[in-house]
């Protein structure tokens, strides 16, 4: 069974939540309030976390940052405002997407599904990019031997890209491939993982050579060294 | 001349220090000159009174010596003649005398000539007019003239004469010529030092005007740089005081506004956080809730099968209400948010093209489409916030889509030099003419009496319309009654530059022609 932690303050949000994610076939966990959070999910280490941002105890993005101190597992935030400055911190803080209430329940589900989702690529062979190699089946990245811890949301962002090395995503490309969203032009979204993958895999943060942003349209995937903007 | 303007306006230090100079200028000069004139007169009246006296005492002892000596031969006059000539002439050399003994010309002798000139004196140094005069009139005579000598020499002076009668030679004019040199000089002197007094006088008053204007100007220059601070936003800014003069006044009285001014706009501040935080608070506070009911009224139309007809309708209706409401709620959110100035615009490269043909595939993607896009072929990417953008087009595509009544709808895009353009134009009911600038206000309905379409909010024009104008853009609405509308979009390439064209004019081609019939037909 898939365990998901519903963290939100208003009891009846999290009943109906706890409500419609069974119906789903996934097993729930509710909790109230924001200081309780770590010792539950030390204890359950539950699949996903849907994480709301007005918690009492230890606001949302603070729980999401302590969660990603400890374990990459998918965080969802539920935000009632949906303003670039609140969405962008929950995102900085290290959730993999959000939702701005009063959402859709099976767009929800939807999203839950696309976050739990393993891709199982029909070749297991290694993809590279640039001096990365990509271990699909183990879920991992390893740059000269040395693993490099991603979330699996960054994982799939960056396998998305090296799937098709000359492709350029554009960023609604990558929102439906990676997020599973059917219609947005969410760009903060994109925005953000990338700066956050680019933390992680690039040697030069500030002068990107693997994830390359296409002026106006996306992002493709560079080589190393080609100069290419 | 605007730039010449300004440098006098920009100093008022140099324009009032110039002008005190001027002025300064005109006085010395008049003083100067009516000081000049009265002392050399009066050094010349002196030196005229001595002259007159001294050559009438001259004269006299000269007489005088003439009548005493008894003269045998007119060898004996002329020798005693040159005698007292060159003793008188000896006498008066320290002061510059000459002497002429000139023949009075009525009488001529022709044996003995008594005319005699000290020191090479030419005897046309007499002016004509003077010996006229003493030819007339008895008693002596003065008048200014040139002192020439036979060596060319020429000397200013006074020349004074009178008649003198020598036994056995008859009547002669005798002149003593005073040089004025001395006296020249001494106004000269005088002169000079009147110039150089009057110079330095006159860069000491402007030296004085500048540093007086100065201690004025400063402060108010210091109160203009300030106030340009203060409107630039910095409204901690003060002026500082010294003192209780009026300077000192316009100081506190400055900073008495200007701190007026900051706890005004504080409190306004202060007004408008709480306006944002209440926005805020109200959107939390009911967006809960509304998820709640919201998955609740899923849950129940999940299973509308096993509900009677009427039950099953409620739960249609319970969800169709619960969309509306919440599209409400957030178009309220957002206006609110743009009366709080609180809408923030985060611009990127956008292809606006790419943007619109993805609107027009969400909003109608049916296969018998209706509406039609002409745009370039190449991707027109320009800075903006392409979730405000794809705002406009979803509410100005939904307003076309519910107002063409079937007929196709035009999308139009077309770019300039700084700005691109996208016009929406259909072929439905259109509007009259004199609705055209309420289209944007809030919940404006054309006929209040029509049926809401398709449950829109009423907002979605006028959060258009303030998204564009956050681009710095504009949105224009031309239209007819039964002819349709024309909604042209504006915006520039380059988030936040003014726009200077407009690449689409709101009025569509289509309509020029007729126009001259328009009134008749809006009558009907």
């Amino acid at each position: 069974m898939t365990l998901i932690m519903v963290v939100d303050d208003d009891q009846d949000l999290a009943e109906m939540l706890g409500i419609v994610l069974t119906g789903a076939g996934f097993e729930v966990d509710l909790v109230n309030r924001g200081d309780e959070v770590m010792d539950l999910f030390r204890a359950q280490t539950p699949d996903l976390v849907l994480l709301d941002v007005m918690l009492p105890g230890i606001n949302g993005n603070e729980v999401a940052r302590l969660i990603r101190e400890e374990s990459m597992v998918p965080i969802v935030m539920l935000t009632a405002k949906g303003d670039t400055h609140d969405v962008v911190l929950g995102l900085e803080a290290g959730a993999d997407d959000y939702m701005v209430k009063p959402f859709n329940p099976s767009e929800l589900v939807a999203r839950i599904k696309t976050r739990l989702r393993r891709v199982i690529s029909e070749t297991a062979g290694g993809l590279k990019i640039g001096d990365i190699a990509i271990d699909q089946l183990a879920h991992s990245i390893m740059r000269e031997g040395k693993v490099i811890p991603l979330t699996r949301l960054e994982f799939d962002l960056l396998v998305a890209l090296a799937k098709e090395p000359g492709r350029v995503f554009t960023r609604e490309a990558l929102l439906n491939e990676v997020w599973g969203y059917r219609h947005a032009t969410d760009t903060r979204l994109v925005n953000v993982h990338v700066q956050r993958l680019r933390s992680k895999v690039e040697t030069d943060p500030e002068n990107p050579e693997l994830i390359v942003t296409v002026r106006g349209v996306g992002y493709k995937a560079g080589v190393p060294g080609s100069k290419e903007q | 001349m605007t730039a010449e303007k300004r440098r006098w306006r920009n100093s008022l230090v140099w324009r009032v220090t110039g002008n005190s100079v001027l002025l300064s200028l005109g006085i010395i000069w008049l003083v100067g000159s009516a000081l000049l004139s009265q002392i050399s007169t009066g050094i010349f009246n002196e030196k005229l009174n001595n002259s007159i006296s001294d050559s009438e005492t001259s004269a006299r002892s000269i007489e005088v010596q003439i009548a005493v000596a008894q003269f045998q031969n007119d060898a004996a006059v002329k020798k005693s003649v040159d005698q007292m000539i060159s003793i008188a002439s000896l006498n008066g050399a320290t002061a510059g005398r000459e002497i002429a003994l000139l023949h009075f010309p009525v009488v001529k002798p022709v044996t003995n000539n008594l005319e005699r000139t000290s020191n090479l004196l030419s005897p046309a140094s007499v002016p004509d007019s003077l010996r006229t005069l003493v030819r007339t009139k008895t008693g002596s005579h003065w008048e200014r003239t040139k002192i020439r000598y036979l060596g060319g020499k020429v000397e200013d002076g006074i020349a004074v004469g009178s008649r003198i009668e020598i036994p056995r030679a008859g009547t002669y004019e005798l002149y003593f010529l005073y040089q004025l040199n001395s006296q020249a000089n001494t106004v000269n002197l005088i002169r000079t030092s009147l110039w150089f007094t009057g110079l330095a006088l006159l860069i000491l008053i402007g030296l004085v005007t500048w540093l007086v204007i100065r201690q004025v100007v400063i402060p108010i220059r210091e109160a203009a740089e300030i106030a340009e601070q203060l409107s630039a936003g910095d409204l901690g800014r003060r002026m500082e005081v010294h003192g209780e003069n009026e300077i000192a006044r316009l100081g506190s009285s400055f900073n008495e506004m200007a701190l007026s001014m900051q706890q005004q706009i504080s409190r306004l501040e202060n007004l408008s956080r709480l306006q944002q935080r209440f926005v805020s608070d109200v959107s939390h506070e009911l967006r809960t809730p509304l998820t709640t009911i919201r998955m609740a009224s899923e849950v129940i139309n999940a299973s509308r099968g096993s509900f009677n007809s009427k039950v099953a309708r409620s739960a249609e209706l319970l969800i169709a209400q619960i969309d509306r409401f919440e599209r409400l709620l957030a178009d309220l959110l957002e206006v609110s948010r743009f009366d709080a100035e609180a809408a923030v615009m985060v611009t990127e490269p956008v292809d606006i093209i790419q943007l619109l043909k993805r609107t027009v595939d969400y909003l109608h993607p049916s296969r018998d489409k209706i509406i039609h896009i002409y745009s370039p072929l190449e991707p027109v990417i320009i800075d903006a916030d392409s979730r405000r953008i794809e705002r406009i087009f979803r509410n100005l595509i939904t307003n076309a889509l519910d107002h063409c009544e079937g007929e196709p709808i035009d999308i139009t895009i077309v770019e300039s030099e700084d700005a691109v353009a996208i016009g929406v134009r259909d072929y439905g009911v259109g509007f009259q003419e004199k609705d055209s600038a309420r289209l944007f206000d809030r919940f404006w309905r054309a006929d209040p009496a029509r049926a809401r379409v398709r449950g829109g909010t009423g907002l979605g024009l006028s959060i258009a319309l303030e998204d564009a104008k956050l681009h710095h853009g504009t949105l224009e609405a031309w239209g007819r009654l039964r002819r349709g509308a024309h909604f042209v979009l504006t915006i520039p390439k380059s988030a936040g530059v003014e726009i200077v064209s407009h690449p689409i004019p709101v009025l569509p081609p289509s309509e020029l022609s007729p126009i001259l019939f328009e009134t008749d037909d809006e009558e009907l």
